[in-house]
């Protein structure tokens, strides 16, 4: 790799910030590096994204390119970038009593790279996951075999908050219950991808991972000049496909519908999104009508029937007469219509029990039992609080692991024992001892770190990666993924909830 | 292509509504603005008020109307769901909820043109910036109709967009004339008046349409009979109610005439209204009566388009 003392210094066409007259006087109190964009990164110890796969030819050439940005420039492009998302309306909602706000997602401009040896390696991985929680989902809603032969205890399984006893012995077609996955990945001190979690019920992020690759193809084009990066503009061709492919038999051209919770949803603008991608009507709950249990969509035209529904409403919400009944969201009778295969869902009803955190753990065996292969991809080692083992290494190193309760998302009620307070960990044993089954363990991964543009230096920062599989008959996974950023120095935590941003995430040709 | 569902039926409508209302207000602020600066009987801002059927709903709240409290209440009071603010808020509401129908340019503009009108404040709510916000505001309105013009496909939304746009438009310019319709006098009677009748045809960007339909002398009936019944300029009652034919037909092309009965059968009360209308003899009692008759009939027609359209019958 070679370093920064063979950059070649910016364009020089930027005055120093001192000499200019009228500057804020922030920044003249600390003047902005106008030189070198890497000089001073350091990783720190860390897998670095960036340098760490700089063997790569193209790699090695957009770090060149990168250091060769002054800070001025980045800077400028990445406020450009930022606004263009505001302009784009490419963003999320927060309302208050008179007023909403509208927030963007924020946007790292310098791109996280995948060498084209790491994303197949990790295609395969999550392909064959997704596999093994799909002959998972099917057995635990027919015959039972993996609970019969105890390789997952059936009282994880039939207590599970998303157990769906109504799913049992309903078929879906082609054997798919999670039809959109989204995996997250994390990358250890050494470079090797683990898994830390599956999205299997409405994983959402893909329409940042397109619309950022669009806004850093206008903010940057330079930068990717010349360079192979794999195209993510396929995903809603790809996903219409997989619709039509598990649309209910009998139907000749299936109408594919992507049902919202509404505008007030904070992901509405992915909703409308993926509509557009897909081609397909966008509805509410209250565009859509059973009779006679088949589902239709109140048009101009008058009703018009509806075979496969992208449902971007959890479980709970799709049926007030069989799930909650105080939801407005849903249908009354879409689960009759739904179980009777008049319909299909997409993601299946009951996929929840497959991506909970307590049988995140059996994943490994999972894939053992039905695939008969070793894991691609391994999980983060995880010590299973309900088994005696796991819980006495959990008890016996509280202080150095991360646990987490298992049915929350969005990283609430998250421990990262180093970094925890007595009076936490104190509380975290009680409630370990109260309820174990609640609990996992793992190790502090020292997540991989990307480049990342902080204020006026860049700096490392922690990145996830979740890349998303569509199953309808095959597999098909977008290149890439969500490449999720922590913007707050040492923070581990990457998601929006919690000051996370995004980058956009290249895979090198 | 399976049919529009009818709640993006009713949003992409009432989005061609909005926006016509809000670049409508803006010239009607403007031209009341001329028209108080030469009241004899000092400046009058309760007439946009009355002009829009809110004198009382104004005067609950905000008590005699000053010109500071109508500006306020009709370009920033987000309290008040006509406001310019709140028009382009709905607009943007409803045009987010059919963001997959329509182009992203159209997206764009108007959402950038939300968060300019979003930014105004109260002191660009007065007299002296008033000529400058109604043009940015006129402008933005026009430049979403250009971009709409040229990227949304021509389809089923598209229909809808164009009922919205000129049914309000209609209501809108019947609105605008009967702001001079106290002042039909003969106009060496009435100097003042005159030049009311072309600071109205200007808002309406009508004056030089007019000129060129009547070169030379000309009275304030035939001012407004050109608002009322020229077939060729694009604010004029008659051309908007030709308009509002045309989609009403495509919309029944598409889904047979039996679903748009009740519509039409509203156009053609409409439609007959205007052709049996007072004609040129127009006196202000009659051009009243007959801009509020049209009124009503637009707004049977809209009621109508929303039964046989967006009620998913």
């Amino acid at each position: 790799m070679r370093l920064a003392q063979e950059f070649t210094p910016g364009c020089g066409q930027v005055p120093k910030i001192n000499a200019l007259s009228g500057t804020k006087a922030e920044e003249v109190e600390k003047p902005i590096d106008d030189t070198s964009l890497l000089l001073d990164y350091d990783p720190a110890g860390y897998f670095c994204e960036l340098s760490g796969v700089a063997s790569h030819p193209d790699a090695e050439e957009i770090y060149k390119r990168l250091s060769q940005l002054n800070m001025l420039g980045l800077r400028k492009r990445s406020r450009d970038a930022e606004q263009e998302l505001l302009n784009l309306g490419i963003t999320f909602t927060v309302y208050t009593d008179k007023d909403s706000i509208d927030r963007i997602l924020p946007f790292d401009v310098i791109p996280r790279i995948l060498t084209d040896k790491d994303w197949r390696h990790i295609e395969a991985g999550v392909k064959q996951r997704v596999a093994a929680i799909n002959l998972f989902l099917e057995d635990v809603y027919h015959g039972e075999k993996i609970l019969k032969d105890g390789v997952v205890p059936e009282d994880l399984i039939k207590t599970n908050p998303y157990y769906r006893k109504e799913m049992k012995g309903v078929d879906v077609p082609c054997g798919t219950y999670v039809h959109i996955c989204g995996t997250d990945l994390v990358r250890d001190g050494d470079g090797t991808f683990q898994v830390l979690e599956d999205n299997a019920r409405t994983p959402s992020g893909v329409s940042y991972v397109i619309e950022n690759r669009h806004l850093m193809m206008r903010a940057f084009p330079d930068l990717a000049d010349g360079i192979s990066i794999a195209d993510v503009d396929e995903y809603g061709a790809q996903l219409m496909r997989a619709m039509q492919a598990v649309a209910p038999k009998q139907v000749g051209v299936p109408n594919v519908v992507l049902l919202s919770p509404g505008r007030f949803n904070s992901a509405y603008f992915e909703h409308v999104f993926l509509a557009r991608e897909m081609g397909a009507q966008l509805v509410e709950g209250q565009d859509l009508v059973v009779q006679d249990d088949h589902v239709f969509v109140r048009t101009t035209g008058g009703l018009e029937p509806v075979h496969v529904i992208y449902r971007r409403i959890d479980d709970d919400f799709i049926d007030p007469k069989i799930f909650n009944p105080e939801s407005m969201l849903g249908v009354p009778g879409l689960f009759e219509a739904y179980r009777q295969g008049n319909v299909t869902l997409a993601n299946a009803v009951g996929t929840g029990v497959a991506d909970d955190k307590a049988v995140y753990a059996y994943i490994p065996r999972i894939i053992k039992y039905y695939l008969n292969q070793e894991p691609i991809l391994e999980n983060v080692p995880t010590n299973i609080c309900r088994e005696p083992e796991g819980l006495k290494q959990t008890l016996d190193n509280l202080d150095k692991l991360v646990t987490k309760p298992v049915g929350e998302s969005g990283g609430y009620g998250v421990v990262i024992g180093p970094h925890a307070t007595k009076k936490q960990l104190k509380e975290l044993r009680a409630k370990l001892e109260a309820d174990p089954s609640n609990f996992i363990s793992q190790p502090m991964v020292s997540l991989s770190v990307c480049p990342t543009l902080a204020g006026k230096a860049v700096e490392p920062r922690h990145v996830d990666l979740r890349p998303f599989t569509l199953t309808g008959d095959t597999s098909w996974v977008l290149p890439g993924g969500l490449t999720r950023v922590a913007l707050r120095r040492g923070s581990l935590i990457v998601n929006s909830s919690q000051g996370g941003g995004s980058k956009d995430t290249w895979v090198l040709g | 292509m399976a049919s529009l569902v009818s709640r993006f039926a009713s949003d992409v409508y009432w989005l061609g509504r909005y926006l016509e209302r809000a670049e409508n207000l803006a010239r009607i602020l403007d031209i009341n603005e001329t028209y108080a600066r030469d009241d004899a009987a000092g400046p009058d801002w309760g007439r946009v008020l009355t002009l829009y059927g809110e004198r009382s709903r104004f005067e609950e709240i905000h008590g005699f109307p000053t010109a500071r409290g109508v500006l306020d209440f009709y370009l920033i009071d987000r309290g008040n769901p006509s406001s310019v603010k709140s028009c382009i808020h709905a607009a943007r509401e409803n045009a987010r909820s059919i963001r997959h129908l329509i182009s992203t340019e159209m997206w764009t503009q108007l959402n950038i043109f939300h968060i300019a009108v979003g930014r105004m404040k109260p002191s660009d709510a007065s007299i002296e910036q008033l000529s400058r916000v109604s043009r940015q505001i006129i402008a933005g309105c026009q430049h979403f109709e250009g971009v709409a013009e040229g990227t949304f496909l021509r389809s089923e939304p598209w229909c809808f967009y164009q009922l919205g746009k000129y049914i309000e438009r209609a209501d809108q310019t019947t609105r605008i004339l009967d702001m001079g319709y106290d002042r039909l006098a003969p106009a060496e009677d009435n100097p003042v008046a005159w030049v009311h009748w072309n600071v109205l045809l200007r808002s309406v960007s009508g004056y030089h349409a007019y000129r060129n339909r009547h070169p030379g002398a000309s009275t304030p009936q035939d001012i407004a009979s050109f608002l009322l019944y020229d077939e060729e300029f694009p604010r004029a009652v008659a051309l908007c109610v030709n308009r509002i034919t045309g989609s009403l037909r495509e919309l029944e092309r598409r889904h047979g005439s039996q679903r748009g009965e009740e519509a039409e059968r509203e156009r053609r009360k409409l439609e007959f209204l205007i052709e049996t209308g007072p004609g040129k003899s127009l006196t202000p009692a009659r051009l009243h009566r007959f801009l509020d008759e049209t009124q009503a009939a637009l707004a049977n027609v809209s009621a109508s388009v929303s039964g046989c359209y967006f009620a998913g019958r």
